[in-house]
């Protein structure tokens, strides 16, 4: 009998191992995940951080009159550069995610109203150089909300996963703390471009 | 030995590893039982008044013990092998691999991902996924999966900084060989049964733990499980080191058979001997994979328990005038390979990433302050060409059998490639529009029709980035198109599964509206959704069901007669030449296939029938690919088309046939 209860008791530890190690593992994977979907985005945003740059440098010899947009444009851009590098340290973290959303908010903004202001300038608007930086940036943009996505959906597998039972039981104690979406504010479209004559 | 022989060669070696492991475990069962008669026995004994109660009570515990282990072992081996049902990336991860992004710029990770791409296209499997141990300063490396479709190919941080390109060339083509040989399933399984023994020294450890007043005999119990299950592991690594070391001289020699380069092989162990670190690994989890791994993982390793032969031997089976002095290793220079090509009409990117900052808010990149330089204009070399004929006998001696001119034609086929067909490619948008544009249709407006309905699938973005790349697509020939797949699906696997179930769905949706459907736009997405399968349904692997050509009578017919439709235009001839296909089946074969008219062997009725061959074992997979070899050799001309064709099934059945190039 003794015999038995020993048996018993020694199977039911190595089941609840098992299912510990498993509930660890699968946590570890997930959090992988979405740091690997997070390394997506990092690529794109720092090709279009290039992008930009060289944008700024095409347009700025037909909107010499336009220096604070293309200022506000650079410093938006750093801005966000910035928010980015430290949000690329630790993917999910949610100060860093926070200020990367309304760095890349703002800079959507201002990227918006530069492109309204190139619309008045039909010179600028034939040009190759910047036909082909535009739509290299609109490609560029497509690959970030895509991958932005993807971060999204396993950040979302991620923290379902840390919170069901009997998963949370796990995550407390070997501190898995939540991730934090990837959110960006649609730019406000309405804001008038500003035209100065 | 062609590639039949090797697979059907590893299954013999994994049947005799588990007689191995079937002899080990019934030792240990006898020990345990051993162990708790001499424990146990003793109690019961004293309070036993009759002897017939003794011997039953004996029994019991015989079958009480043996149940226990059998348990035990089972429940762990079950538990370890459905952890690894994910494939390679659950290795690469337990080692804290970390995924190398397909699109990455750094300039090592460049060259890594170069050489594997060229490996992947020459031996005509896809891409694998590739992991990079920062941690590990040691030159390694392994290959793990349970098919080229899950496969991962994971190198130490040492292994990509201090190795040149031949040298990792030699590396990562030694892995291949694995890849191909299927030895990567047998080293899977290997592991799992392992741990299952390892689980009967925690279990030990449990019990060593109880406390009480009649706890002494569970303390002993427990230590003698410690002791037996360690004993069990001892065993366990030397059926593990047994299996490894002479994989690992075929695997050298295919290396080089593929490379046709000693050099570089020879270079990377060589200086495996010429660092302090050695090829050794610093993760306590080494242990249970060293089986997988390029050279020894483990600090120490004893006489018998060598996972790997001595480096100096490997070395001078390569290099005969070594002289067994290991060079001092000296750095490479900053590696050659080029940065990715600038997209036309942009300029080249403006700064190389600043490195990383040790203060925690780095300052941004600086602007550009002087205007961009002038592009230069860089004219890709023309892709290579496919030869004009493909001679048949070689079709099937060379699956899983990539030699030197493979490797030549991937080189070619990487560096001619479009720079932003290569961009695309490792990019998950990219690579989403990439495949549905080898969908869309060459007519105008049956075209704006699929690009609508590939918006209402998946979203406006899928949609304008599908439409921005089409006109780069449309002019890649059908030769090229595979192996682009290929390198598309790295990128691909980076899909959320709710982005990979849009995916499919617009792959589907693009294939039924276009009304001309061809065989081999079937085929390329056949290939797509294969590999990815595996990646976003692990639990949905092919099992071997079929041992007999008997029961796949009717599929072999839907096979012959769909290949003969599409390599002759009149249905006489292709009668003729599915009869061809089917006679080299065998007389009696021959009887039981049905010709069948066209709307029975369509793509619903092809797909179901490549599945069921998946499933068969690889004698069969062999003779029916060589009926269909046969099939399309009707006509003494093996069109390059024909000969893409029967990549592609010959992929659906997990035989890769590298590029063909011109003899």
């Amino acid at each position: 009998m003794m015999l038995l209860s020993c048996g018993l008791i020694a199977v039911i530890a190595l089941f609840l191992l098992i299912f510990v190690v498993g509930a660890y593992n699968s946590l570890v994977s997930l959090r992988n995940r979405y740091k690997n979907a997070y390394s997506q985005i990092d690529v794109q945003l720092k090709r279009r951080y290039d992008l930009i740059p060289n944008l700024v440098e095409t347009a700025k010899a037909y909107l010499a009159h336009e220096r604070g947009t293309l200022e506000a444009v650079i410093a938006a851009r750093n801005a966000a550069a910035t928010a980015n590098t430290r949000a690329a340290q630790n993917p999910g973290d949610a100060s860093a995610m926070k200020e990367l959303s309304s760095a890349e908010s703002a800079l959507g903004g201002v990227m918006g109203r530069l492109f309204a202001l190139a619309e008045a300038y039909p010179d600028l608007k034939a040009n190759t150089t910047m036909l082909s930086l535009m739509e290299e940036l609109t490609s560029t943009e497509n690959k970030v909300s895509f991958a932005r996505q993807a971060y999204n959906d396993s950040v979302m597998a991620y923290n379902t996963r840390r919170e069901v039972f009997p998963t949370n039981l796990i995550a407390g104690p070997f501190n898995f703390g939540p991730a934090e979406l990837f959110v960006i504010e649609k730019p406000e479209q309405k804001e008038a471009p500003k035209v100065s004559f | 030995m062609d590639f039949f022989e090797r697979q059907d060669k590893a299954r013999r070696h994994t049947t005799l590893l588990v007689v191995y492991f079937v002899v080990a475990v019934a030792l240990l069962i006898g020990a345990v039982y051993f162990v708790v008669a001499l424990i146990f026995g003793g109690i019961e004994l004293k309070n036993a008044t009759e002897e017939t109660t003794v011997s039953w009570s004996h029994a019991k515990m015989f079958l009480a013990t043996t149940a226990g282990t059998l348990g035990i072992i089972s429940a762990g081996s079950f538990f370890k092998t459905l952890s690894l049902a994910r494939g390679g990336r659950a290795v690469a991860e337990l080692l804290d691999g970390r995924l190398v992004n397909p699109n990455s710029t750094d300039a090592h990770e460049r060259k890594l991902l170069n050489v594997v791409e060229e490996m992947a296209i020459a031996s005509g499997v896809p891409v694998p996924q590739v992991y990079v141990m920062d941690g590990e300063a040691g030159i390694n490396a392994f290959a793990a999966g349970h098919s080229a479709s899950d496969a991962a190919i994971s190198v130490t941080r040492g292994a990509m900084t201090m190795l040149n390109r031949d040298e990792l060339q030699g590396v990562i083509a030694h892995e291949f060989s694995h890849l191909l040989n299927g030895d990567m399933k047998l080293n899977l399984r290997l592991m799992g049964l392992i741990f299952g023994i390892l689980c009967l020294t925690v279990i030990g450890r449990i019990l060593v733990r109880a406390r009480g007043k009649n706890a002494w005999p569970f303390l002993l119990l427990g230590l003698a499980l410690i002791i037996i299950g360690w004993v069990g592991v001892l065993f366990g690594r030397l059926i593990q080191a047994a299996v490894s070391r002479q994989r690992e001289f075929l695997a050298d020699a295919s290396a080089v058979q593929f490379t046709r380069n000693p050099s570089g092989l020879a270079g990377a162990l060589k200086k495996i001997g010429g660092i302090s670190e050695g090829s050794a690994l610093q993760s306590h989890r080494a242990e249970e994979v060293s089986h997988f791994f390029f050279a020894n993982g483990l600090k120490s390793e004893l006489f018998g328990f060598a996972t790997h032969p001595p480096l100096i031997e490997r070395i001078r089976a390569l290099d005969p005038s070594f002289d067994g002095n290991f060079p001092r290793v000296v750095l490479p220079d900053a590696p050659a390979e080029t940065p990715p090509p600038p997209l036309p009409g942009v300029s080249p990117l403006v700064q190389p990433p600043p490195p990383p900052p040790s203060h925690a808010q780095p300052p941004p990149p600086p602007l550009p302050t002087a205007k961009p330089p002038p592009l230069p204009i860089v004219r890709p070399p023309p892709l290579p060409v496919a030869p004009e004929t493909v001679a048949q006998q070689t079709i099937i001696a060379d699956i899983g059998q990539p030699r030197t001119a493979h490797l030549q034609y991937a080189v070619d086929l990487h560096q001619a490639v479009s720079p932003s067909i290569q961009t695309a490619a490792h990019d998950p948008l990219g690579a989403h529009a990439l495949v549905c544009a080898f969908l869309l249709a060459a007519d105008a407006a049956a075209r704006e029709k699929q690009l609508e309905e590939l918006g209402r699938a998946t979203s406006e973005a899928v949609r304008q980035e599908t439409t921005r790349i089409w006109p780069a697509v449309q002019g890649i020939p059908p030769h090229a198109r595979i192996p682009l797949v290929d390198l598309a699906l790295p990128a691909l696997r980076r899909l959320s599964p709710s982005q990979f179930e849009q995916f499919r769905g617009a792959v589907n949706a693009l294939i039924v509206s276009d009304k001309e459907t061809d065989l081999f736009e079937f085929m390329l997405q056949k290939i797509v959704m294969r590999h990815l399968d595996t990646r976003f349904y692990p639990e949905r692997r092919p099992v071997t069901q079929f041992y007999d050509l008997h029961p796949l009578a009717r599929d072999a017919g839907i096979l012959l007669s769909a290949t003969a439709y599409a390599g002759a235009d009149d249905p006489t001839q292709a009668r003729a030449a599915f009869a061809q296909g089917a006679e080299s089946l065998g007389r009696i074969a021959r009887a039981e296939i049905p010709w069948l008219p066209p709307s029975e062997c369509d793509l619903t009725h092809l797909d179901a029938a490549l599945d069921r061959f998946a499933q068969s074992v690889s004698q069969i997979k062999k003779n029916v690919l060589t009926a269909c070899a046969e099939t399309v050799a009707f006509d003494n001309v093996i069109q390059p088309r024909e000969a893409e064709l029967l990549r592609a099934i010959a992929d659906a059945l997990d035989c890769p046939i590298p590029p063909f190039v011109q003899a």
